[in-house]
Formats: C-alpha cells, sequence, structure tokens
C-alpha cells in the first residue's frame, strides 16, 4: 500500500522528472531549494495541475495515467492538502470549514458538524468553533487548516510548508500538533518543507528535490550523515566535495587531493565535519596528511560556536570556538592554514 | 543646519526655500479657489432641489396619480433589470475574469462601451436590434408576435442595456481579487464544481456582487434618454420616474420636484450602501 508516482511536466523554467516512491505510514518530508518544483509536485498529485506525461498510483488506484487518458479530477482523488497560509474559507466558521470536506461528499450537515467537532477537540480548538478564519492566530488557523484537511479522511496527506508562516512560538505548538497527528496517519504523507528542523522531528523519510529532479532519498539520518549534493551538506552543516578515489587518496574536481581514512575506489564522496578543521596561523607541524593554505572569506555564528568560511584550493568551513578565533586573530581576507586530519575525512560511492 | 560654516550652502537653501515657499502657497490659493467653484457646482444644485421642495405638501403629492404609477413602475422595471443584469451579468463577468479566449479583451470592452455611450444612442440601436423592423426585433415578432418597443418589457431591457455593464465590472473585478487557490482547497476536500461555486466563488465575490447590483439598481432606477428613445413615455406602461420628472416640469412643477427628490434620496442610499467602496479616502 504506496504511492507510486513517476511524472514529467514543463512549467515556465521549471523542468520536473520525477519518480517516486512512498510507504503507507512513513511520513516523507520533501525539501529542496527555492524553485526546485516541490510545491508544483504537490499541486500534480493532488490532481490541481495536469502533468505533461507521467502516472499516478495510489494503494492501487490510478489516479493518473497520461498514456492510458486517466486523470481523476481532485474532488475524486481522497488527498488532503494543507497549504503554507492556510487557506480557510473566509466567509465559513472554523467549525463549518471543517465540516466542508464531510458535507461535499454528501455527509448530512448535522452529522458533518459533530465530526468536524471532534476534529476540533483533537486540535485543541474546540473553544473557537464559531470563530472566523480572521479572528484566529496563524497558528490556530493552521492547526484548524489540519483538522480540515484530515476530517475528509483522506488516503494521501500533501502538506505544502505548514509552519513557514508561522511565528516561531506557534510554530512550536503546530509542531507538535503535527507530529501528534502524523504519527498516527495510516494514509501517505508528503510534507514539503524547507526547514531541516521540520524534517528531523517530522518525517522518517527524506526526499531531495533539486532543479526539478530527485538528487537524493533516504532515512533522516543517513542523508543527513551522506549528503549528495552541495545544497543537502550546506544545509545539515557538512563539508561536501565530490572526486575519484585510489585507494586512501581522492582526487578532487578541482584538481586538489584528499587524503582519507579508509579505502575505496572510483567515484566518490567525501564528507568533512566542520569542526574536525582546524585552523592555524604558520603552517602545522606534525601529523595531520591534508593541509593547505587560504584566505579567510566570512565569519558567522553558529550556536556558541564561530563558523570560518576559508577560500582555498579545497574551499572549506571550519567550526571553532569564539576563544580560538579571537586567538588566531582571524579577519575577513587574512591568510589562515587549514588542516584535517585523514581519519576525519568520510568516503562513500556516488 | 547648526553646525555649518556660513559659506554657499546656507544662503542656497535660504533661497530654495523661498522658492519652494512661493511654490507652495500659488498653487494652494488657485487650485484652492477652483476646487471650491468645483464642489459648489456639484452641490448647489442638490441643495437647491431640497431647500425648494414643496416639502409641506410631500404627503399630498405622494398621493397624486402620475406620481404613484410612476413609482411603481420605476421600482418593478428597476428591480427587473437588476434581475436580468444579475442573471445574465454574473456569467459574462466569470467568462471575462477566468477563461482565455481569443478576442476577449475586445469582448470586455463591447460589453462596457454602454457605460460610456450616450443613452440616446443606446436607445436607438435598440429600436434598430429589437425594433419592429429590428435585426432581432422582426424575427420576434413574427415568431411570437412579441414586440418590445414601447412596452414595458422594453423599459426593462433599455434599463439592463445601460446598466448591466457596472455590475459586470464590479462582478469581474471581484473575481480576479478572489484567491483562486480557496476553490483549488475545496476541490481537494471533495468539492465538486457547482459545490465550489456554490460554496466557496459565489460567497467570496458576494460584497463584490451587492455592490455591483446597488450601482446597477441606481442606474436603471435613473435611465432616461435610452428608455425615451426605445420604449417611449406612455403613462403607466413606459413612463418611469425620470420621465415623469421631465413631462410633469412643465405641467406640474412640485410633482416633478418631489420625483427628483425621490430619486435623490435613493442615490444618497445607494452610496451610503457603497460607502466602504468608494467613499473610504485611499
Amino acid at each position: 500500500m504506496s504511492l507510486q508516482a513517476q511524472l514529467s511536466h514543463r512549467l515556465g523554467p521549471l523542468r520536473l522528472e520525477v519518480e517516486l516512491h512512498v510507504a503507507r505510514g512513513v511520513v516523507t518530508a520533501l525539501l529542496g531549494p527555492n524553485g526546485a518544483g516541490k510545491t508544483t509536485l504537490l499541486r500534480l498529485l493532488a490532481g490541481l495541475l495536469a502533468p505533461d506525461a507521467g502516472r499516478i498510483d495510489l494503494d492501487g488506484r490510478t489516479l493518473e495515467d497520461t498514456a492510458a487518458g486517466v486523470r481523476l479530477p481532485p474532488p475524486l482523488r481522497g488527498v488532503g492538502f494543507v497549504f503554507q497560509d492556510h487557506l480557510l474559507f473566509p466567509h465559513l466558521s472554523a467549525l463549518d470549514n471543517v465540516a466542508f470536506g464531510p458535507r461535499a461528499r454528501g455527509v448530512p450537515r448535522s452529522d458533518a458538524r459533530r465530526h468536524a467537532s471532534d476534529w476540533l477537540v483533537r486540535v485543541g480548538l474546540n473553544d473557537h468553533a464559531q470563530a472566523r478564519p480572521r479572528e484566529l492566530s496563524g497558528g490556530q488557523a493552521q492547526r484548524v487548516a489540519l483538522a480540515r484537511a484530515l476530517a475528509a479522511g483522506p488516503d494521501l496527506l500533501l502538506m505544502d510548508e505548514p509552519l513557514a508562516a508561522l511565528d516561531a512560538e506557534s510554530r512550536l505548538t503546530v509542531r507538535g500538533v503535527l507530529r501528534d497527528h502524523l504519527a498516527r496517519f495510516s494514509g501517505v504523507c508528503l510534507l514539503v518543507t524547507h526547514e531541516p528542523i521540520d524534517a528531523i522531528t517530522l518525517a522518517d523519510q527524506l526526499v531531495i528535490l533539486e532543479d526539478g529532479h530527485i538528487v537524493q532519498q533516504g532515512p533522516v539520518d543517513v542523508v543527513a550523515r551522506q549528503p549528495r549534493s552541495p545544497w543537502v551538506a550546506r544545509l545539515v552543516g557538512l563539508n561536501l566535495y565530490r572526486g575519484r578515489a585510489d585507494g586512501s587518496h581522492v582526487r578532487l574536481d578541482g584538481g586538489a587531493t584528499l587524503a582519507a581514512g579508509t579505502r575505496r575506489f572510483g567515484e566518490v564522496f567525501a564528507v568533512v565535519h566542520p569542526r574536525a578543521v582546524a585552523l592555524h596561523r604558520h603552517r602545522p607541524e606534525g601529523s595531520p596528511r591534508n593541509v593547505w593554505r587560504g584566505h579567510v572569506d566570512g565569519l558567522e555564528a553558529h550556536g556558541d560556536r564561530v563558523r570560518v568560511h576559508v577560500d582555498a584550493a579545497v574551499a572549506i568551513v571550519a567550526e571553532v570556538t569564539p576563544a580560538a578565533a579571537a586567538e588566531l586573530d582571524l579577519a575577513a581576507g587574512g591568510p589562515v592554514w587549514v588542516s584535517v586530519k585523514a581519519s576525519e575525512v568520510e568516503l562513500f560511492g556516488a | 543646519m547648526t553646525g555649518h560654516a556660513p559659506g554657499h550652502r546656507p544662503r542656497r537653501q535660504e533661497g530654495g526655500r523661498r522658492r519652494a515657499g512661493r511654490a507652495l502657497t500659488a498653487p494652494t490659493t488657485v487650485l484652492g479657489a477652483l476646487g471650491m467653484v468645483g464642489m459648489a457646482l456639484l452641490i448647489l444644485p442638490l441643495w437647491a432641489l431640497v431647500a425648494r421642495s414643496p416639502w409641506r405638501d410631500l404627503v399630498d403629492l405622494l398621493g397624486d396619480r402620475t406620481v404613484r404609477a410612476a413609482l411603481r413602475l420605476s421600482l418593478v422595471t428597476s428591480l427587473a433589470a437588476v434581475a436580468v443584469s444579475t442573471l445574465l451579468g454574473v456569467p459574462l463577468a466569470w467568462l471575462l475574469a477566468r477563461h482565455e479566449f481569443p478576442g476577449r479583451a475586445m469582448l470586455r470592452a463591447l460589453s462596457l462601451l454602454p457605460m460610456v455611450l450616450p443613452p440616446v444612442v443606446g436607445g436607438v440601436a435598440l429600436l434598430l436590434a429589437f425594433g419592429r423592423r429590428g435585426l432581432l426585433g422582426q424575427p420576434l415578432a413574427q415568431l411570437t408576435g412579441v414586440t418590445l418597443p414601447f412596452s414595458t418589457a422594453g423599459v426593462v431591457v433599455a434599463e439592463s442595456f445601460v446598466s448591466m455593464p457596472f455590475l459586470v465590472v464590479t462582478v469581474e473585478s471581484g473575481l480576479r481579487i478572489a484567491d483562486r487557490r480557496l476553490e483549488d482547497a475545496a476541490a481537494t476536500l471533495g468539492a465538486g464544481r457547482w459545490t465550489v461555486l456554490r460554496r466557496v466563488t459565489l460567497p467570496l465575490i458576494g460584497p463584490s456582487l451587492a455592490a455591483g447590483m446597488a450601482l446597477c439598481w441606481a442606474r436603471a432606477l435613473g435611465e432616461f434618454g435610452a428608455t425615451l428613445t426605445f420604449a417611449g413615455n406612455l403613462p403607466d406602461r413606459t413612463q418611469t420616474m425620470p420621465l415623469a420628472v421631465y413631462l410633469q416640469l412643465e405641467r406640474q412643477p412640485e410633482v416633478a420636484y418631489l420625483l427628483s427628490l425621490l430619486l435623490l434620496a435613493v442615490s444618497v442610499a445607494v452610496l451610503i450602501t457603497l460607502r466602504d467602496r468608494f467613499l473610504r479616502a485611499p
């Protein structure tokens, strides 16, 4: 039981070319930079957009098959959609917003309202049943929107950046509500976000979409440890390089060489954690096998540490304590020596 | 200014201030005076109408046969025109707002033309279309025996012709402003297209529709030129309030004053209903 989609679609500068498989009960987060096609993909799955070509199957039901001319309209797909800016109907009360789905499917008004009322209780908003959307806070409105999507009993729940429009405090509340309901949701769930924290707290599985293509998918911890694109590496705060390994030496695409602690052959990704990067004022003596010279490109605060961007033959980000940064007298444009122990360079197949 | 050494800059700034001062007073005086004259031109006649109306005979005049007939006919025809305009104008606005088709801009311009067309020209055009020998009027008369000119139905047609565009523009802009993603949301919740239209789209454009209907009604109620040309001036059948005003001005001026006062009251009422739309200063 799952969602299987194979879609290709052109929309302006975007060329979406996606093959997606999502199992039931596994919350999947769709991550990617702006303009990668995340929202477009959701709209294609919901049937709000017709693909140029492709096929979508949900639990054995064919929702879309351009080759066979099958196209189920949105109301018949059994899809729940939670939008970034909640999109509650402004002329209906919170209760009637939630009752809208059941009503549209022919449930009598009083039954639909009772059902909706139950859902408002579940998202903790039974006190606001008669409130109009404009009387609700952003967080409350988004909880009503979640209840509205779930009250219709969808097989596929699509959420487009459901937390992005909220302030920090209500984001925390709504994230908690979301986590409770997603854990209990038995259908297929796809969550679009660009916040790693949302993906990590809410999702079991990550799908990384860049420029219309899926560049990586897998369990959250694997993606976080072994990113396969510079965007993901930046997202999780790792240094990522690509090159060709010949034993424990990797010749990077830029021409430089990295020494690694493990042996591999062929195309590889090399990952270095910023905390494993040491900075020096003078050429370091001793054992590290990766030493090069560069210039400080910029400094930024990162928690209780300082991230130092170093521009060099192998550009790298180092994370040091503020004390170390002061001692090294780091300033933008200044020279600096970089060293990384071979054992800190992790390789995995590309 | 403090801290500046005496020199060129302060002097130039002083000169600049003097120039700016002159530039500020002159337009204020001239434009202000012209503006007051303009305001007087708009308000004085209405004030005169209110001041010189036969307030004492008001109740008696309301019982006048001509007044009552014109009042009744105006109400019936203008409300019928609003009904016709709503029934046909909302779909037309929807077509213009929601569908891409060749010649749409041209079609919009043509359907809004009656707003700026001299009403008498509209009347002539209606005669040529729906008259006894008209393009559509002739086959219509031959097939059904119905003739529109010089009938109450003709008044409704004339009023609809001049007033429907007001409803169409207002509703069309309402449809354009309405967030279409709300319709998407409704569709994902299981609502078919008719349900979306009934439960989401129409409620969303409710305020625009109400404003459009009010404008449409005001225009239909005041219609004169096209009605006179197309439907004539027959008491009880086509003599609406504006026509009665024109006719009675020579026979019984008090009746004309009273009818004018009533029409003025309606206009003020419509303006008050639409205050959120037009009276709120930007």
